[in-house]
């Protein structure tokens, strides 16, 4: 039929067999279907003994660091970090702009 | 020289060294989908003598063996099967395509219960099909015509891997024995 | 207000998603616009068409429709969910994980939207959200075993191993029936589990683990190195060194085998005599293993490295192995042993004078073996003398005169002499001498671009490419991702002065490292289905740091010196159209300029020939494909735009970042991001650079240069700078 358009023919049976493969690959029904590989109601009692953890609080310390606007828009001019990243860097060096570039500065490794 | 499993990092240098040595190439994908699939049946012979230029160099691929279970076999039986199998002729007479699949089959047999092993090769290449046949005792099931891209006919090869399963048994009992010996020499 | 359809409308929307599913599109497209005839108002089919026409590569179009049937279903989740997915098949990760989140928000319940949006979470790293959705995934279908998998490994990325581990655990306890021996899946996430209680540093806890629970996994070759491993961390040395005992007899050409069990046994460097012993004991036990033999030559010392390298050597030349110096040179560190190799070959070859013996009738071996080995002795670096690595190849080819591993040892020689032309032509004679070798065939290849022969190169590797492939040769190997084919001939163009075709190849090798990293999107939700959760997890380690390949770092250093230089002579850049720069004296502009006419050229002569190629191969090929390949094609295939740029080191931060990032210890690097970063007047960043470059390598030429330039420019400027930087830059460049 003329609906196959996109699919370019494998030229041999090599090529045929490396494009069906990958072409399975994100097949996702497969994984869905629900053979239920354990009781339902075991799981859902083992679900509820794992509580849901929240997002990891963030060092309280850090986060009360007041960062002057002014520095942050320098990092990001200088040291071509993005906002989040320069307001970051700048809260670990407690809102010191000299201090955080030279720590910038240092070789990482 | 070093013969080990594979890892999903030396593929870059796998499908190099198949690009430079074989005309049926793949995209990183495919040896990925192997890699990820089968992580125990494929193998690579790496050459540990080269002092490193960076401490980026990846480890230099000399030969590597590609392989798969079958998917979905059409006789039913669980067997696995050669994708690609390739040795730099810089590193030839060492006998490391023999090694590479020796410790493929071992691993197709204890990890997926495989009974046999299959591949194909090309009907003119005469040193592979020595190995396979002579060395590794494959047999020529049939021919397929036109199977490569250029037209050329192939050879399908098949190895029973019964003589693998027999020496895991035996291995086993072995230890078994050595247990239960261990056992009552203890209980004395 | 959406509007509803009538039962016929629904089953035929119902078809569209079949038809989009199943690549149906044209069907797919024909049956929507049914839809839309009678409810031009259906938000869902009017996504559900963008969707199609994206698939049909007609992207500006579709996104378009998604927008106004945002508009006209704003509370619809297919249409946020069509939207996101826009976004994903565009790369546009962060707006397609927010219009996924907005789909979920609208419904909570659709499993569809939830695993999109997970898949996209752990591709782009997210991993604090990726154990949200993981979570949320669990609790929808908890009697699923892949959900709790999954849910360990958000956990074990996010780096909270002990919550991975009690998650993995709290689904083995609510399993009643044993799992069968041959159940892979379980096999697999024991030792899963296994390598999470022993990357939290238990080894103790990780032995025991595996010696009850993972006895009987399927991986044997895991449980055995993973068991030999644990002993001998924890300091039980007798057992570890039967465990190490018992996987050299299972691989006995695994050097790291070997030197595990030196260790567990608790020898050091100067027990020569007892390391030898081993050695001797598995060279016996598995004669045909090449470790057992050689590894002792690299810490034995004097007579006892004399005669075991005697006797190794022997034996590789009298089988004819033409890696024996390859496996060698690097004991030419040591000096003893870079003397003692070359005179045990002449030693070996003067003994079968002596003897008389008949020469081998297969000439690679023997006599043959050992000049080769010699020929190559010395045209090595270390050890060069090239006339007389010449002297030597010529009397192996003359025993051997058909041996391509000696006439390519030939051209090996000529191009350390500094002759690349000869060089080439010396390959492409060994090339001739097995025709059916692809491995010569590249190697010949290899050394044309060497020769800034391009076509000619092409050529000759068109004899192994695939000749159906649309493009020809250069079409096939970018399909391939032959990545060394692109970097050679990128800079092969660039020696010729051809910019465009030059940035063109190495666009094109960071397009495919693009296609690399996009490589593990199916794999997310493949390998858990798979159950294969190490070799995933193995996966994922190495995809975080694919741009450190010194593939990406060779192309990419290219393109950055390129685009460098491009932005010191501006008309250097305009190569490709043929403009002047203005800065250039009368002569030099006009040498540029008939440079530039030449560049041209050759660029228009690549793009005819690529097009008659294509033609000539396709002549068949239906109307309907090349409609599909529409969406294919390449607009700028030479490069034209690229060269055409007006911001050079723009252009080059593309290539830089990741350079920076991932290979920071390469000295290169850091050079080349020092000098753009310089002229593009970022001087902390230069300044970081350069302290990099100092910390790895003080003495290094071009960082000197560079501090001059730094404290020369920093001195003209300074007073122009942030006051902040002004304090940094004094301080830190005093």
């Amino acid at each position: 039929t003329d609906d196959i358009e996109t699919t370019t023919k494998p030229a041999s049976a090599e090529d045929r067999k490396a494009a069906a493969a990958l072409s399975n690959l994100d097949s996702s029904s497969a994984a869905e279907n629900d053979t239920a590989q354990v009781d339902k109601a075991a799981a859902t009692n083992a679900l509820n003994s794992v509580s849901e953890k929240k997002a990891p609080v963030e060092a309280p310390a850090k986060s009360k660091v007041k960062v002057d606007a002014a520095d942050v828009a320098l990092l990001v001019d200088q040291l071509e970090l993005t906002k989040a990243r320069a307001t970051e860097l700048l809260k670990q060096h407690d809102g010191d702009a000299v201090k955080t570039i030279k720590a910038f500065l240092q070789p990482a490794f | 020289m070093d013969i080990r499993l594979l890892r999903p990092s030396d593929i870059p240098l796998i499908q190099h060294a198949n690009l430079e040595n074989l005309p049926e190439n793949y995209f990183l994908k495919y040896y990925l989908y192997h890699a990820l699939s089968w992580p125990q049946l494929s193998f690579v012979a790496v050459d540990v003598s080269r002092p490193p230029k960076t401490p980026y160099d990846y480890p230099k691929i000399v030969g590597y063996v590609l392989a798969k279970m079958e998917e979905e076999p059409t006789d039913g039986v669980q067997h696995g099967h050669i994708t690609s199998l390739s040795v730099m002729r810089t590193h030839r007479r060492l006998g490391i395509a023999e090694k590479l699949m020796r410790q493929s089959q071992q691993a197709m047999v204890e990890t997926f219960n495989a009974r046999y092993v299959s591949l194909h090769v090309r009907v003119s290449n005469q040193a592979a099909i020595h190995l396979y046949r002579n060395t590794l005792k494959f047999e020529t099931e049939k021919t397929e015509p036109k199977y490569y891209a250029d037209g050329e006919d192939a050879f399908c090869m098949k190895l029973d891997l019964d003589f693998i399963r027999e020496q895991i048994k035996e291995a086993e009992g072995a230890e078994e024995d050595e247990d239960s010996s261990k056992k009552k020499s203890s209980k004395k | 207000m959406p509007q509803i359809l009538s039962t016929k409308e629904a089953n035929l929307f119902r078809q569209v998603i079949r038809d989009y599913e199943e690549k149906r599109y044209r069907a797919g497209l024909k049956a929507a616009e049914q839809i839309l005839k009678r409810n031009p108002k259906h938000g869902d089919t009017m996504s559900m068409k963008a969707l199609i026409m994206n698939a049909q590569g007609k992207t500006e179009e579709a996104f378009n429709l998604a927008k106004e049937a945002l508009k006209v279903d704003f509370k619809s989740h297919i249409c946020w969910h069509v939207y996101g997915i826009l976004y994903r098949t565009n790369k546009n990760f962060e707006e397609a994980i927010k219009a996924y989140k907005f789909a979920l928000k609208l419904e909570p319940e659709s499993q569809q939207i939830q695993r999109d949006l997970a898949i996209l979470q752990v591709q782009t790293r997210d991993y604090e959200g990726y154990v949200q959705s993981r979570f949320a995934m669990l609790k929808a279908r908890p009697q699923l075993r892949q959900n709790w998998t999954a849910l360990a490994i958000a956990y074990h990325l996010e780096g909270n191993l002990q919550e991975a581990e009690r998650i993995l655990t709290t689904y083995e306890k609510s399993v009643s029936a044993a799992p069968a021996r041959t159940d892979f899946e379980n096999s697999e996430a024991l030792l899963y589990k296994n390598s999470i209680i022993a990357e939290q540093g238990e080894t103790e806890r990780a032995l025991e683990h595996l010696e009850q629970e993972c006895k009987k996994c399927l991986d044997r070759l895991a449980v055995m190195e993973l068991r030999a491993r644990y002993l001998a961390e924890l300091g039980r040395k007798e057992e570890a060194a039967t465990a190490y005992r018992a996987l050299i007899d299972r691989n006995p050409d695994h050097p790291d085998y070997y030197k595990r069990l030196v260790e567990v046994l608790g020898l050091t460097a100067e027990d020569e005599a007892a390391q030898k012993a081993i050695f001797d004991e598995y060279s016996t036990k598995y004669p045909r293993s090449d470790a057992a033999r050689r590894l002792p030559l690299d810490f034995l010392t004097g007579n006892e490295f004399r005669s075991a390298a005697k006797a190794y050597l022997a034996l590789m030349f009298n089988k004819g192995v033409p890696s024996t110096f390859a496996n060698l040179k690097h004991l030419y560190f040591d000096s003893y042993k870079k003397d003692t190799l070359p005179s045990l070959a002449e030693e070996y070859l003067q003994e079968l004078k002596d003897s008389n013996t008949q020469a081998s009738s297969d000439s690679s071996k023997g006599e043959g073996a050992a000049l080769f080995f010699l020929a190559q002795h010395y045209n090595y670096y270390m050890s060069r003398d090239l006339s007389k690595a010449l002297e030597y190849v010529e009397k192996a080819i003359e025993l051997d005169p058909k041996s391509v591993d000696f006439q390519m040892t030939k051209a090996r020689i000529f191009k350390h002499q500094g002759d690349i032309a000869k060089a080439a032509k010396a390959m492409d004679q060994a090339r001739l001498l097995d025709t059916k070798d692809r491995y010569i065939n590249t190697k010949a290849a290899k050394y044309q671009l060497r020769n800034n022969e391009n076509e000619k190169a092409l050529n000759t590797l068109g004899l192994f490419t695939r000749a159906e492939t649309v493009g020809g040769p250069l079409g096939d190997l970018i399909d391939m991702q032959a990545m060394w084919f692109l970097t050679e001939d990128g800079e092969a163009w660039q020696r010729r002065g051809n910019v465009a075709l030059a940035l063109k190849r190495y666009h094109t090798v960071f397009n495919i490292f693009d296609i690399w990293q996009e490589d593990q999107f199916d794999f997310h939700s493949f390998s858990l289905r798979k159950g294969q959760i190490r070799a995933y997890m193995d996966m994922i380690r190495w995809e975080d740091k694919l741009r450190e390949h010194p593939f990406y770092f060779r192309a990419a250093l290219d393109a950055v010196n390129l685009y460098l230089s491009m932005y010191d002579k501006p008309e250097g850049a305009n190569r490709a159209n043929g403009t002047k720069g203005d800065n250039a004296n009368g002569e030099d502009a006009a040498e540029k300029k008939k440079a530039a006419k030449k560049a041209k050229k050759e660029a228009q002569k690549a793009e005819r020939e690529a097009a008659e190629r294509a033609a000539k191969q396709n002549p068949n090929k239906a109307q309907k494909d090349k409609e599909e390949d529409v969406k294919k094609k390449d607009d700028d295939p030479n490069g034209v735009k690229l060269a055409e740029t007006k911001d050079p080191l723009g252009d080059a931060m593309k290539f830089l970042e990741p350079l920076l990032q991932f290979s920071p210890k390469n000295i290169e690097g850091q050079i080349a991001g020092f000098e753009v970063y310089i002229r593009r007047k970022k001087y902390v960043l230069a300044a970081k650079c350069l302290k990099a470059a100092q910390a790895l390598d003080q003495d290094y030429p071009k960082v000197q240069e560079q501090s001059a330039t730094m404290r020369k420019m920093i001195g003209d400027v300074i007073e122009s700078l942030p006051p902040k930087v002004q304090e940094v830059l004094k301080a830190e460049l005093a």
